[in-house]
């Protein structure tokens, strides 16, 4: 064997730990593991989806501007589904980021989950996100589920909390999206917790015109929607108050791939967590429902008005 | 793919999928009538239209193309449309669903209309007889089968996409499909898209031999 | 309900690229069903046994509604526009299976004969006899796959994609008509345009119709 083989073995045999590591991600190198997101990039574009309703369009349209601002190419998906059918989407890459609100995230990775504050559920997401995506801090803003009934209503089966349910147990008919019916913060905690049977479960839409249509008429009783929608308060409706927490602290949160995770796309979203409040989103939620704005000019607004972008 | 089968024979045989409101019997029960009712409703619209142009000869423009305006009309849009103009019904859904089943019988009649040999309207008019007889004695029955023909493939298509009736919240096998895609439930989905395509497909089995037996002394 | 005309005004752009990625939908769709059915017609045309169960299978084929293929293919293809294309394709494959079988049934025997007793080759036959003859029954199912297909794109807004039947969802879930008339307005219109294209294109491709008359 002469020098030159020798050198040409020695360099072929080096570069194979190099090349599979190429071909397994960065990640495998660093030896940190893909749930702390060491090693993802911005670089190739971002491209966030939303669930199917509005305040989701709205915060992905929040995250879209202040991404652009920070230099990300960003593509917005709007309008995808439900919870049920988004996060697979996550996971199998076709979208890349996603707004999420911590306690319903939780419930649906971890139906035993108990955590409901909100430094204990951050942790309590990170053990139970599947490997490749990872939650960035928690925002000020939060979205509530609320269980709802038109003031007749309460008056009629003096309701005041969801504990007072229980005594129509078989009477009352509830509206709620259809993935509600399998939910822990749904039809299925409800039993659980409270003891709840409702006669029936009307398969609706998420806090949208078929619940709140339904509300109106009379077709259910109880409604599920969302605490930053302003109809509860215009219409009068009560919201069921929730003595043993089975609602839990929903801040906003941002779901991400590990891979797109890195620190501009951190740094820009931290800084829309900390200004974002829950009254200005309710407001943008407002603007986009009542007056017909877009969520994409809505949001571009509020993110040039307080300095988030140009 | 194995496991999603063994799931699906698991929901189809078992007894308490097919009881209770949210039950195979109930859903299909309510598919069914939403299906009878708009093709009823479409053939009260449909026929005298195709039966008019076909005899009078007037119109036959519309008949030849309400059939590929009828197939551009987007069901979704249509339904969202009337949802929004008048509130949460079933309105939406019938007339979504009777806009659909019209194009097909009129366009059917209309052709069967027209099929019928001129001699022998002439004939019928040489015996002294008047419009309407001509159009109810002598027309109507040579067109009949044609005329079937329509309202069957009006019907089997009508019960393909009685599933919109899911999306505004009211019932039939529709509502497997849309609870099981907010759940991503697929033996769900699955399971109501097998049972439309059976119900149609026996729809279309029964109505195509009741056909060929009603018409089976016919000669071409 | 009324229309808001500076809705309308103010979304061209939106307008115009939702209308693009929706005929895109539509057009790959009957692109893909004809690549398929042809070859597919002729095994079904030929061989007999083949063919009953050919036209049997895509009979029930059709009557599977539309959105529940979509969400079934979710797991195959994804949140993307394959799944979309894909789910599109399987009602255009019907469509233009019946309508090509039933065109080459229509040609003739005594023309096949004809071809056969002057030495042509039986794919050569197919092709320059066979094939033109059928084309006005296959091109009325290309017109239909054609117009279907453009109104079927709208219920794939369930799987997020859906081209103008975005404009459906949106205007539904926010209580908004606008968006929803100009969707279905525009859907018809990109209908029976194309419909229109392709009785054209038909005139176009069988000159010896043309001299008949």
């Amino acid at each position: 064997m002469n020098r030159r083989t020798l050198l040409g073995g020695l360099f072929a045999a080096a570069s194979v730990p190099a090349l599979s590591a190429c071909a397994s991600g960065v990640t495998s190198l660093n030896g940190q593991g893909s749930a702390s997101g060491g090693g993802g990039s911005s670089k190739g574009g971002v491209t966030i989806g939303t669930a199917n309703f509005t305040e989701n369009q709205v915060l992905g349209y929040l995250y879209a501007a202040v991404l652009k601002q920070a230099g990300v190419k960003v593509t917005v998906r709007p309008n995808l589904g439900t919870r049920e059918i988004v996060i697979p989407a996550l996971r199998s890459g076709d979208i890349d980021l996603l707004p999420e609100y911590q306690g319903a995230l939780l419930n649906y990775l971890d139906p035993k989950a108990t955590a409901s504050e909100e430094g204990a559920m951050q942790n309590a997401l990170t053990l139970a996100l599947p490997a490749g995506l990872q939650i960035l801090p928690y925002g000020t803003a939060e979205d509530s589920d609320a269980f709802v009934v038109t003031r007749e209503t309460a008056k009629k089966y003096a309701l005041t909390s969801l504990a007072d349910l229980r005594k129509q147990n078989g009477r009352l008919v509830v509206g709620a999206a259809p993935e509600v019916k399998k939910r822990r913060v749904g039809a299925v905690g409800l039993k659980d917790v409270y003891g709840v049977e409702f006669k029936e479960f009307k398969s609706l839409d998420s806090d949208g015109p078929l619940v709140k249509g339904a509300l109106k008429k009379g077709d259910v009783d109880v409604a599920n929607l969302f605490t930053t929608d302003t109809d509860i308060e215009a219409n009068g409706w009560v919201v069921l108050t929730d003595p043993e927490n089975l609602i839990p602290s929903q801040h906003i949160v941002p779901l991400i791939a590990d891979r797109k995770a890195d620190d501009t796309v951190r740094k820009a979203l931290a800084r829309l967590g900390n200004v974002l409040t829950t009254a200005q989103l309710t407001e943008l939620n407002r603007l986009v429902d009542k007056d017909k704005k877009d969520p994409e000019e809505v949001a571009g607004a509020y993110a040039r008005q307080h300095g988030l972008s140009k | 793919m194995y496991e999603l089968l063994k799931n699906l024979g698991t929901w189809l045989t078992s007894g308490a999928q097919w009881t209770g409101p949210d039950g195979i019997t109930h859903r299909l029960a309510e598919h069914l009538q939403y299906s009878l009712l708009a093709t009823l409703i479409a053939a009260a619209i449909g026929l005298p239209l195709g039966l008019l142009i076909g005899h009078t000869g007037k119109g036959a423009f519309v008949a030849i193309n309400l059939s590929s305006f009828g197939r551009a009309l987007p069901t979704v849009g249509l339904v969202v449309l009337v949802f929004l103009a008048g509130g949460l019904s079933m309105l939406p859904v019938y007339v979504a669903l009777v806009a659909l089943a019209v194009p097909a019988i009129v366009t059917n009649t209309y052709a069967g209309m027209s099929a019928v040999d001129p001699d022998v309207r002439d004939a019928a008019r040489g015996q002294g007889m008047r419009g309407h007889q001509v159009l109810f004695q002598v027309e109507l029955p040579l067109a009949l089968p044609l005329i079937m023909t329509g309202l069957r493939l009006a019907l089997i298509q009508v019960v393909a996409t009685a599933t919109i009736a899911a999306y505004v919240s009211f019932g039939g096998l529709g509502r497997y499909v849309f609870d099981g895609l907010a759940q991503r439930d697929l033996v769900q989905v699955l399971g109501g898209a097998l049972l439309v395509a059976v119900v149609a497909v026996a729809l279309d089995l029964a109505l195509s031999g009741l056909q060929r037996h009603l018409f089976r002394h016919r000669t071409a | 309900m009324t229309v808001d005309w500076s809705w309308i005004g103010d979304h061209t752009d939106e307008l115009t690229s939702l209308t693009v990625s929706h005929l895109q939908a539509a057009l790959t769709a009957v692109l893909f069903g004809v690549l398929i059915s042809l070859p597919l017609a002729v095994i079904a045309h030929r061989i007999r046994p083949l063919r009953g169960f050919l036209l049997g299978f895509s009979n029930v084929l059709f009557t599977i509604p539309s959105i529940a293929i979509f969400v079934l293919l979710l797991p195959v293809s994804g949140l993307t526009r394959t799944t979309t294309v894909i789910g599109l394709t399987v009602y255009t494959l019907v469509v233009l299976l019946r309508n090509t079988v039933e065109g080459l049934d229509s040609v003739p025997a005594k023309t096949k004969e004809a071809a056969k007793a002057m030495g042509t080759r039986p794919l050569r036959t197919l092709l320059t006899v066979e094939f033109p003859l059928a084309l006005p029954v296959i091109m009325a199912g290309v017109r239909i796959a054609t117009v279907m297909s453009i109104s079927l794109v709208s219920v794939a807004t369930y799987i997020g994609d859906g081209g103008l039947g975005q404009l459906f969802t949106d205007g539904f879930q926010r209580n908004f008509p606008t968006p929803v008339i100009v969707g279905v307005v525009l859907t018809i219109l990109l209908a029976v345009v194309a419909d229109a294209l392709l009785v054209a294109l038909q005139y176009v491709l069988t000159p010896w119709r043309r001299r008949r008359a």
